[in-house]
């Protein structure tokens, strides 16, 4: 829309609010996303960036029954994502596949997979294992944890686990730690939790309160990061989890949500409602604690934020990584707008 | 007369020429002059040859004159022989008076022998009645002699009789440096004849003498004896053989007990200090306490030089000494000034500590206490200026803090104003009376101060410059901000400061920080460079010592910080009020709206909180006239294009047509100028409300599209919003963003709404109306009430 942006954009028909990195599809750079419009016919875009990385081309367009709160694709079959949607006065999640072929643009319907219907109340996201193989999947509900075994042959998805985290923690999100299969960081209204598969426990919290967002670092163990709406972006070390390790001021309004790049470990991403997408270097590492990188760490610290991309309309509340070309990421604003940019100018030097 | 003169000086001059010849050993030299100018024609040269004359004379000369020539030449001749006549008459004259002087002299000795020889004889008389004399005389002078020698002895005896006696009557007097003389004097006799003769004598001064020891001992360790005596006491004995060594080291253990009570103690410095300064009045009647330590240092120094004298290998243990009481000192006035003290008081104890130094000093100038003390000062100086910033540190955040406390409690009326001025005053007034201080140390003209001034000054700028940096880490800590880093390592103190900060105080540090950006840091830096530059040369070479432009920078951001500190803690007040709101309804089953909700009144009542808060604290902003035309001149055609937008959108039917509305709020964006929403907070009361305002509008905004209504929710929110605009376009300066936001809200209210039908214009005036008369009433209770 105006001439100062390098990202490439793409326009969706009505608002939205997720967008999801086609991790399974190693030979392009694919993302998809989902529109939230509580009216119209609803629909899953796929998009995949062009050999050149110059244009965004829509790849497949698919008809969603409901609006979209929420949409994860399968780490290992690229055809496969899930959502979580809503009629507007009841939630809904379900596993979705592709139909085939999906060269053609002209909308189609989808496969349903398996409907996640265990739940009764507002759901907030599903989570995809994070090995890339496993059929695990999770969904969280505001009060509920239920942890899935998906069978795509049989089209079915059968329940595993179901915990209740109790009335008074509403759930909010979560992140599946992918150094850690069994564990999973659940936000909720005043702490971070963290979950034990095996035993469906709690095993451990963060006392910090409206975490919106959390997300594991790929590449450093032990390294969450969180997004609140009051205080910006904190970075976590799981194993002396008291205090932050880093404190990024976040953004102007709230900061919607955080990605950690999952190639280069110092680059953090967030969005947030004041219509910017932040570009942020956080060398912190509790591994060394050398005088040398704390100094360099404390010279950093004066300007985390590598950059800031301010070229929205509306508040941002979709952002991916792709995991092919790491230094590419999609970021959606509300009113549809998928912006790719490339962060190479802010790369860290190697 | 003039002819016969040349002739009669010509004459003469050749006489002693002849005479000089004939006297100088070496004719040459004598003749040189002449011989070069006439060797030929000159006849008085040695090697004038008189036939090569002739020759020469008969060649040259006529017959005229060469007659003339002989004529002069024989008158020459006669000349000279009867000169020659004249000198020997002379000679054999005085030849015959010689003669006649020793013929004289031979009948003169004649007859003299005769005299001598009767000269022996009497002479020889004289010898022989004198010896007649002497031995008729010796006998007599042998008694006397020994009549002498025995009376000499019984004095002596007589002496060691009385010596026991008169050591007593010694005792008795106290006059033991008599005593002690008598019986070393006693002491070659008593030794020989001490087994014999004068055994009960020898035995009874020794009982004597014991006693003196014993005297001179309990003298010697007695505290009450001056120190002067009991160095007498230790000479004496010493005098007396009693070992020495082990008196010396139990005198200087007094010595050092001694100490103990020179000690300027830390709880009795301050009495010394104070009643230094009453001296004037009760000088004479009292001694004060300083007087008294004086004089003890004094008796302290005296002694020690005593010692000095007496025990001259004890030096090493009394430098020693006196660097540990020089240490004492130094330590103690660490103590001293770990409370707070004032600089004329430090001063005053340092002058005393000084002085002390001086003589003790004197008395050891070996001991090199100067330079110890100097190295001492210099660190107590550094301390001291340190504590002094660290004092008004403590201060500045206790004023802050203290009227926090009664902040929670009290009706919060001018409460932070006066937190802000006291503050204010704390800041200011400490700078000046550090100033003053800190002037006093370098008027100073006790010498090591002069030394130190450069020092001094380095250490003062350091510590401006550390003091601001930890007075902004001190304000960012006091807000909260910075808690979580800082007080972990503290432990436990975290839970209770983040939560518990008042914002209204967060406020007061932000004003405070632009306070101490614009005033007090450019005073201190006029201050400094009055006062206090040079010594720059030791400070550069540390580490860069006072910079105000760094300073400020670093004010400057922690005052932005704290100011959206504030904002933040303020909004997020608000937006957890926000979050119940909307979390709690089930939107979708919400039923008609029939008032205005609860949380709008808290929120406008937070807001009123934020307006009073920053009315007492920041400047009104002076272009805020300015701002509303600006606004008006770009924006409100915007924000009315918007509603005229919006209103065409409510009067429609309620047919489905989300998507044409959807279409036409991306089309309205398109042609409106993206309003800024998240502008840079100014430091006046509109700009900071006008933001609170907006990042809650955003809030409440992004609430609503998490929600989904239907028809009476979303009317609801209209009603809500509705009642909102009034109030919120009083408080705040940017009513074109305001505008935007409200639109914005029920934008987004409208796209979450299943079925949009808003409420009809005059439902939404009369139930506004309502809630206002309800407020009204609300507070006129609450008036009759107080009243």
């Amino acid at each position: 829309m105006q001439g100062g942006s390098s990202g490439i954009g793409y326009g969706l028909k009505y608002q939205a609010r997720c967008i999801s990195d086609v991790k399974a599809d190693k030979d392009h750079t694919s993302f998809l996303t989902g529109t939230l419009s509580l009216k119209e016919e609803n629909e899953v875009h796929l998009l995949r960036l062009s050999s050149g990385g110059s244009e965004l081309l829509c790849e497949g367009l698919f008809s969603h029954p409901n609006e979209i709160w929420d949409l994860a694709s399968c780490p290992f079959d690229q055809r496969i994502f899930s959502t979580v949607f809503s009629t507007g006065d009841s939630f809904g999640a379900a596993v979705w596949q592709i139909p085939e072929p999906y060269g053609q643009s002209n909308s189609s319907t989808l496969e349903c997979v398996a409907s996640l219907d265990a739940h009764v109340g507002k759901i907030n996201c599903v989570l995809w294992c994070p090995s890339g193989k496993s059929d695990k999947l999770i969904s969280m509900d505001e009060q509920n944890l239920v942890l899935w075994s998906l069978d795509s042959s049989k089209q079915s998805a059968e329940v595993l686990y179901k915990e209740s985290a109790g009335m008074r923690h509403s759930l909010s999100g979560g992140a599946w730690n992918p150094h850690d299969l069994n564990s999973v960081a659940a936000t909720s209204e005043s702490s971070i939790q963290f979950w034990d598969l095996r035993t469906m426990k709690k095993v451990n919290s963060i006392e910090r309160a409206h975490v919106r967002n959390v997300n594991y670092n790929l590449k450093r163990e032990h390294i969450l990061v969180s997004a609140d709406d009051e205080s910006g972006i904190h970075i976590w070390d799981l194993r002396k989890a008291k205090v932050p390790v880093q404190e990024l001021p976040g953004h102007t309004h709230w900061t919607w949500a955080v990605r950690c790049n999952p190639e280069y470990e110092e680059l953090i991403l967030s969005v947030g409602t004041d219509s910017a997408v932040n570009l942020w270097f956080a060398s912190a590492s509790s591994e060394k604690k050398t005088s040398e990188s704390l100094v360099e760490a404390s010279r950093l610290r004066v300007n985390p934020l590598l950059n800031s991309y301010t070229d929205y309309e509306d508040s941002v509340y979709g952002l991916a990584w792709s995991s092919r070309e790491p230094w590419i990421f999609a970021s959606l604003s509300y009113d549809g707008r998928v912006v790719i940019e490339s962060v190479k100018p802010f790369l860290p030097r190697r | 007369m003039a002819t016969e003169a040349a002739p009669m000086d010509e004459k003469a001059k050749r006489m002693r020429d002849l005479l000089s010849s004939f006297y100088a050993p070496d004719p040459s030299i004598s003749t040189s002059g002449s011989s070069i100018s006439a060797s030929f024609d000159n006849i008085n040269s040695t090697s004038f040859d008189a036939d090569q004359y002739m020759d020469l004379m008969i060649k040259k000369s006529n017959l005229e004159v060469l007659l003339q020539r002989h004529v002069q030449m024989a008158a020459e001749i006669k000349n000279l022989d009867t000169d020659l006549q004249m000198l020997v008459y002379e000679n054999y004259n005085k030849f015959i008076s010689a003669t006649d002087t020793i013929k004289r002299m031979k009948s003169n000795i004649f007859g003299m022998e005769g005299n001598m020889d009767q000269l022996l004889q009497k002479i020889m008389s004289v010898q022989s009645r004198s010896d007649g004399v002497n031995t008729s005389l010796f006998e007599k002078r042998e008694h006397i002699e020994k009549l002498h020698r025995t009376r000499n002895l019984l004095r002596k005896v007589q002496f060691i009789y009385d010596l026991p006696a008169r050591l007593q009557k010694c005792i008795k007097s106290e006059t033991y440096g008599d005593a002690v003389r008598f019986y070393i004097g006693a002491m070659p006799i008593l030794k020989v004849y001490g087994d014999t003769s004068f055994q009960d004598c020898r035995r009874a001064s020794e009982e004597a003498i014991e006693i003196i020891i014993k005297n001179l001992q309990t003298k010697l360790f007695s505290d009450s004896e001056s120190i002067q005596a009991r160095a007498e006491a230790a000479v004496l004995l010493k005098q007396l053989d009693v070992p020495v060594d082990s008196l010396k080291d139990k005198l200087l253990e007094k010595l050092e007990q001694s100490l103990d009570g020179l000690q300027i103690k830390p709880e009795e410095a301050s009495l010394l200090a104070e009643q230094n300064d009453s001296s004037n009045d009760a000088e004479s009647n009292e001694q004060h306490p300083a007087k008294i330590h004086e004089d003890a240092v004094r008796g302290f120094s005296e002694a020690m030089r005593a010692y000095r004298e007496i025990f001259p290998d004890s030096e090493e243990r009394l430098f020693k000494l006196a660097r540990a009481l020089t240490a004492m000192h130094f330590e103690n006035m660490d103590l001293y000034i770990r409370k707070r003290v004032s600089a004329a008081d430090f001063l005053r104890i340092f002058r005393i500590i000084w002085e002390d130094v001086v003589l003790m000093d004197e008395v050891l100038p070996e001991a090199e206490l100067s330079d110890l003390s100097a190295e001492a000062a210099q660190v107590t100086v550094k301390k001291f200026v340190a504590r002094t910033f660290s004092h008004l540190e403590q201060d500045i955040s206790d004023t802050i803090l203290k009227f926090d406390i009664n902040q929670k409690e009290a009706v919060e009326e001018e409460v932070l104003k006066v937190v802000l001025e006291a503050s204010k005053k704390a800041g200011l007034q400490g700078t000046t009376d550090i100033f003053q201080d800190f002037r006093q140390l370098l008027d100073e003209n006790i010498g090591i101060f002069v030394k130190m001034k450069d020092l001094i000054i380095g250490w003062i700028q350091n510590g401006f410059q550390d003091f601001f940096r930890s007075l902004e880490a001190q304000f960012l800590v006091l807000s909260g901000k910075t808690s979580s880093s800082k007080e972990i390592e503290g432990g436990l103190v975290e839970g209770k400061s983040s939560d518990k900060i008042h914002a209204g105080l967060i406020l007061v540090l932000a004003q405070l920080s632009v306070f101490v950006e614009q005033k007090v840091i450019p005073r201190v830096s006029e201050e400094i460079a009055a006062s206090f530059s040079g010594g720059n040369s030791q400070a550069f070479e540390n580490g860069p010592a006072f910079i105000p432009g760094e300073l400020c920078r670093v004010f400057h951001a922690a005052s932005e910080k704290l100011l959206q500190h504030y904002i933040d803690t303020r909004t997020q007040k608000i937006s957890v009020l926000l979050r119940k709101r909307f979390k709690t309804p089930n939107w979708v089953k919400h039923k008609e709206p029939r008032e205005v909700h609860m949380y709008v009144d808290m929120f406008l009542h937070e807001l009123e909180e934020v307006g009073k808060e920053v009315k007492q604290v920041l400047p009104q902003g002076t272009f805020r006239k300015h701002k509303r035309t600006d606004s008006n001149g770009s924006n409100t055609t915007t924000s009315s294009r918007s509603n005229t937008l919006h209103n065409d959108k409510m009067t429609r039917s309620n047919s489905q047509r989300a998507r044409s509305q959807l279409f036409e709020t991306h089309l309205a964006k398109l042609f409106k100028q993206k309003v800024e929403i998240f502008t840079k907070v100014e430091f006046t009361q509109e700009s900071v409300v006008t933001t609170t305002v907006k990042l809650c509008l955003k809030s409440l905004q992004e609430y609503v599209r998490l929600q989904t209504f239907n028809r009476s929710g979303f009317q609801q929110i209209q009603l809500d919003i509705q009642f909102l605009k009034a109030p919120l376009k009083e408080t705040v300066e940017d009513e074109a963003a305001i505008d935007f936001l409200l639109d914005e809200v029920i934008v987004a209210a409208s796209e979450r709404c299943l079925d949009v039908i808003p409420l009809e214009p005059p439902i939404l005036d009369k139930l506004i109306q309502a809630k206002l008369a309800k407020s009204k009433e609300h507070n006129n209770n609450n008036n009759t009430v107080s009243s």
